[in-house]
Parts: C-alpha cells; structure tokens; sequence
C-alpha cells in the first residue's frame, strides 16, 4: 500500500488514466505533504490553491468525457519560479521582481500543459538562479528534506525539496552550471540537464544565454525520460533549440546495460572526494557491473580548458543581464549574488570571446577522444558530504566561506561548457543521512543513453524510493495497492 | 587595499558605472587573479586547425 503522493510521476499519470484515482485526490495528498513538510522545508514561493482546484476538477470531467489530453493527464506540478506563465506572479527568487507577472507563457509550460499537467505553484530557487545551494535572501532559504540544516542545492531548490518531500511529482529546473543536478543530488531525487539546444528556452528567465539549460527533476528515471519527451524539439520562438529530432525517451528504457563502457575519471572529478562519496560511487559502478557493464577509468583530456574557459562564460554573461540594476540597485540583492557578479564585469571581452570561440573545438577534442574509449563518464555529482546552509553562507559567513560555496558545483560545470547531457541519481546516504548524488554524462544528444543507464540502476537499487524523514510525522492520505 | 583589487575595482567603475557593492564582492573580485593565472597557464597549449568554430556544429558532429 502507498499513499498517492508517494507515487512516482508516470505512476500518478496511470493512476488518473485507469480511474484508481482522480486528479483532485493526487493534488489532495500533494497538499497533504505540503502542509505538514513544507513549513521546514521553505520550498515554495506562492501557491495558487483555487487555480489549481480548479484545474483539476476539469480534467476529471475530461476523464469522464474520455477526452484525454495527453500522457500527463490530471497531474499536479510546481516548478521553479522563473518559467513564465502570462499574467501568472514570477519573481525568479528575487525581491527585484516580487510582484512581476510575465506576458508571455514559456514553450516547456505549454507543452507540459497541453499534455494534460497544470501547474499549481512557484517553487523557491536561488536569486536569479545565481548559486549552487539554496540560500535565498528574499524569500528565505531552501531547506534539506532529510536533514534541514543542511543545502538542498541550487538553484533550483524547490524543485529538489519538493519532489522529495513528495507534494510534487516533477518539477521543471533550469541548470547552468549544475542547477539541476545539484538539487537532485542533495535532495536525492532524479535530474537532467539535457544537451545544450535540446529544450527551447522561451519564456525562461536568462541567466547565461551560453550556457542555461531546461530539464526535469523528478522521483525516477521514468518520470524524467516522459518529460524530456514532452518538453525537448525545437522551438520556432527560441531559434537557438536544435531541429534534431526527439525520440521517445520512455520506450528506449529496456534496463539493457550489456556491454557499455563507463568510464571513471582520474582527473578532476576525484579530487578530494569525500569517503562516502566515493564508496557510494563504486557501489553504483558494481550495480552497473552486474547487469553487464563494463568500469574504465581514464584520464580526461582538456580539463584545463574546460574548468577556466567555463568558469567565465556564465559569470560575464549574468554580469551583463544585471548592469542596469547593479548600477541602481545592487544593494536589493542578496549579499553573495550581487557579490558574484560584480567581478564578471572586470573579465576582459578578449577573455570570454576566447572562451566561446574555442567551446566548439574543445568539446571535438574531449568528445573524440572520451567517447572512442567509454560509452558514457560516472562521477559523483558533488565531491563531498553535504555542507550545512551555515557553512556556506557567504552573506553571513566569514571570509573564505566562498570557496566552500563554489566547490558544490566543481563536477557539474563542466558538463555545461562542454554542453553534454548529464543525469544525477541517487546513489546511497552519508552518515548524517543525506543523499549522495551519482553523475552519468554521455555524448551531445545522448539524452537515451543516459536515462537508461539511470534506469538501469533504479531497477536494482531502492535509493530513489526511500521517503525523507520530514515526512514522518504526515500520514499520506488517499491510499491505492501499489 | 591591495593594488590589483584597486585596480579591478577602478576598472568596473570606469568601465560600467558599478561600484563594489559589499565585501564579498571585493574577494571574488580580487580572485579574478587566480583566472588570470589560469588563463596564462594555458597560453600555447592549446592548437586548433577549427577555430573559432560553430558550437552548435560541434554538438551535432560528435553527437551519438
């Protein structure tokens, strides 16, 4: 037996499909865990109870009219609030835009729409998704459902917090230099951050044109690959989206790992990993072994590259969205953002054009070269237990606390410079009972690959099942036999 | 204040009409040394018969 809020995402769909249960029922138990977990938690910025009723009480007269509207029929979302929905409150984490309200609706919020999703809040998110932790001056910060005092990672923290909290069953992210990897990995929840150009990214907030990325965090594998089906194509409105074409993510998911070759790097993303940290990784990577995979660990090339090159992009790209308010009124942000661009505006052009000139021949090099010799690269998602929110709050915190705050995100960066797919699973817990997040990247348009490995690991572990402690004191309402 | 952060922060004003707007700002800002130094360390290692180069074709060519 299992209470509907602790249904997967693909699961709840089936539920409203096979009539075991009504869209009103899953939002039900959603707010059930919403009401008794998110007062620790901080994980929304508004909710729009009497829209999202609303919502729901019509796409079960749409079931009842046998009128489906797609294979999201009657499920209950939030998202990340900077994923503009006309007329819709949106403050992208930031008092600067506490009351705005877009005029236009984001691509990825039509097609979820369209495929039968309604969404029913704007989750918490790193101001103007400029940090890898969770902190929030304006709207307080994102808490760790297994442990609160501790990071839920960011920038999307309420997409992390709240899909692990079970009151949501996907949320949209946004990751631009591990945004979406980082609060799945903290929260130990399932995240993709697709190929750079795979997901169009109209009507999203811009934090890096270069750089930003759109994807789900979600409770499975499963549920992410029937998102990225929905949400990745391109889009006329966002010219930058790729025409290749999109194939059914949930059908390649077989749990065949026979043969495929992961490699483990010795470079960079070992570097001072925490013991549990590794310990988790290499009974991930045995898990693998045993359906028929093979371990290669190799040392990547370009890493210098990659690391320095992308450590500029986004910063002098942020830098340049912000000036105007920078110049009028820096003093609105919080301390550690306003603090991180202000440098990104002495980074000479010469710099960053180098960095983007070169992105293309780099990517060739490290692609040509790593993916000759393994199928897909294993990291951990972040090299150590987890910090508390304390420890790497730079607006409080003493000098030096930056260096803490910027070592969450060291494995997730180079995926984006390098522009590459990467999902975070979780892969076990540290000794104070946090999740450990596990990396798999693969090759540009190799979403598929990825999510079946995903996939294939979810089969034998429970990880991705067990519910957080937050929740032990709520009794999930609206019981189904699982 | 050390010299190159005078610099740095002289720059920016100059530059974008932006002053410093915390302490924390000051450090990262003054850590763009160490961007500096990586920058140059990479000078000459690096030999491309492509650049500069499409991006977007790059992720196309090496795709799966």
């Amino acid at each position: 037996m299992v209470g509907l809020a602790d249904l997967s995402l693909v699961e709840a769909a089936d539920a409203v499909r096979n009539g075991e249960a009504t869209s009103m029922e899953l939002l039900d138990a959603c707010w059930a865990n919403l009401d008794a977990a998110n007062p620790k938690l901080n994980a929304t910025i508004w909710l729009d109870r009497e829209g999202a009723e609303q919502a729901a009480r019509a796409t079960d007269r749409a079931v009842k009219e046998q009128a489906w509207l797609g294979p999201l029929h009657g499920v209950p979302l939030a998202h990340k609030d900077m994923y503009y929905q006309a007329g819709r409150l949106c403050t992208c984490g930031s008092a600067l835009r506490k009351d705005w309200r877009p005029g236009v609706t984001a691509t990825v919020i039509e097609k979820l729409h369209a495929a039968g999703a309604y969404a029913f809040g704007g989750l918490n998110m790193a101001e103007f998704a400029q940090n890898p932790t969770g902190h929030n001056r304006a709207f307080g910060d994102c808490h760790n459902p297994w442990n609160p005092p501790y990071i839920t990672g960011g920038s999307s923290s309420g997409s992390g917090a709240s899909v692990a909290a079970r009151f949501n069953y996907a949320a949209l992210g946004s990751d631009t230099g591990g945004s979406i990897r980082l609060p799945a990995a903290a929260c130990g929840v399932t995240g993709i951050k697709p190929t750079q150009t795979r997901v169009s990214r109209f009507g999203v907030m811009p934090l890096s044109f270069s750089a930003d990325n759109v994807g789900p965090l979600a409770r499975t594998a499963r549920d992410c690959a029937r998102i990225m089906t929905l949400i990745a194509g391109h889009d006329p409105r966002d010219p930058t989206s790729s025409h290749e074409p999109v194939p059914d993510y949930e059908a390649t998911l077989d749990g065949d790992v026979r043969g495929l070759r992961i490699g483990v790097p010795s470079t960079w993303f070992l570097d001072e990993v925490d013991a549990p940290v590794l310990d988790a990784l290499e009974h991930a990577l045995a898990v693998l072994v045993a359906r028929g995979a093979t371990v290669h660990r190799i040392a990547l090339p370009m890493m210098d590259a990659v690391t320095t090159y992308g450590s500029i992009i986004s910063r002098v790209e942020a830098a340049t969205i912000h000036a105007q308010w920078m110049r009028e009124r820096a003093g609105e942000y919080g301390i550690h953002i306003s603090g991180r661009m202000y440098g990104g505006y002495a980074i000479p052009a010469a710099y960053y054009v180098e960095a983007l000139a070169r992105r293309g021949p780099v990517l060739r090099a490290f692609a040509n070269e790593v993916f000759a010799k393994v199928d897909v690269l294993a990291t951990p998602t972040i090299r150590t237990c987890l910090p508390t929110l304390a420890d790497t709050d730079i607006d409080h915190g003493p000098p030096g606390t930056e260096t803490k705050f910027m070592a969450v995100s060291a494995n997730t960066r180079p995926f984006n410079y390098l522009g590459l797919p990467a999902v975070s699973v979780n892969c076990g817990f540290d000794p104070s009972g946090l999740p450990i997040g596990l990396q798999i990247a693969a090759r540009p348009f190799a979403e598929a690959r990825v999510l079946k490995v995903a996939d294939a690991y979810q089969r034998d572990t429970e990880f991705h099942m067990r519910r957080p402690p937050v929740l032990d004191a709520a009794d999930a309402p609206g019981v189904i036999v699982a | 204040m050390d010299p190159f952060e005078a610099e740095v922060e002289a720059t920016i004003a100059r530059w974008h009409g932006i002053v410093a707007p915390n302490d924390p700002a000051r450090r990262m800002a003054a850590d763009l040394i160490s961007t500096i130094r990586a920058f140059e360390a990479l000078r000459g290692t690096l030999v491309f018969e492509d650049e500069p180069a499409s991006f977007e074709a790059a992720l196309h060519d090496t795709k799966e």
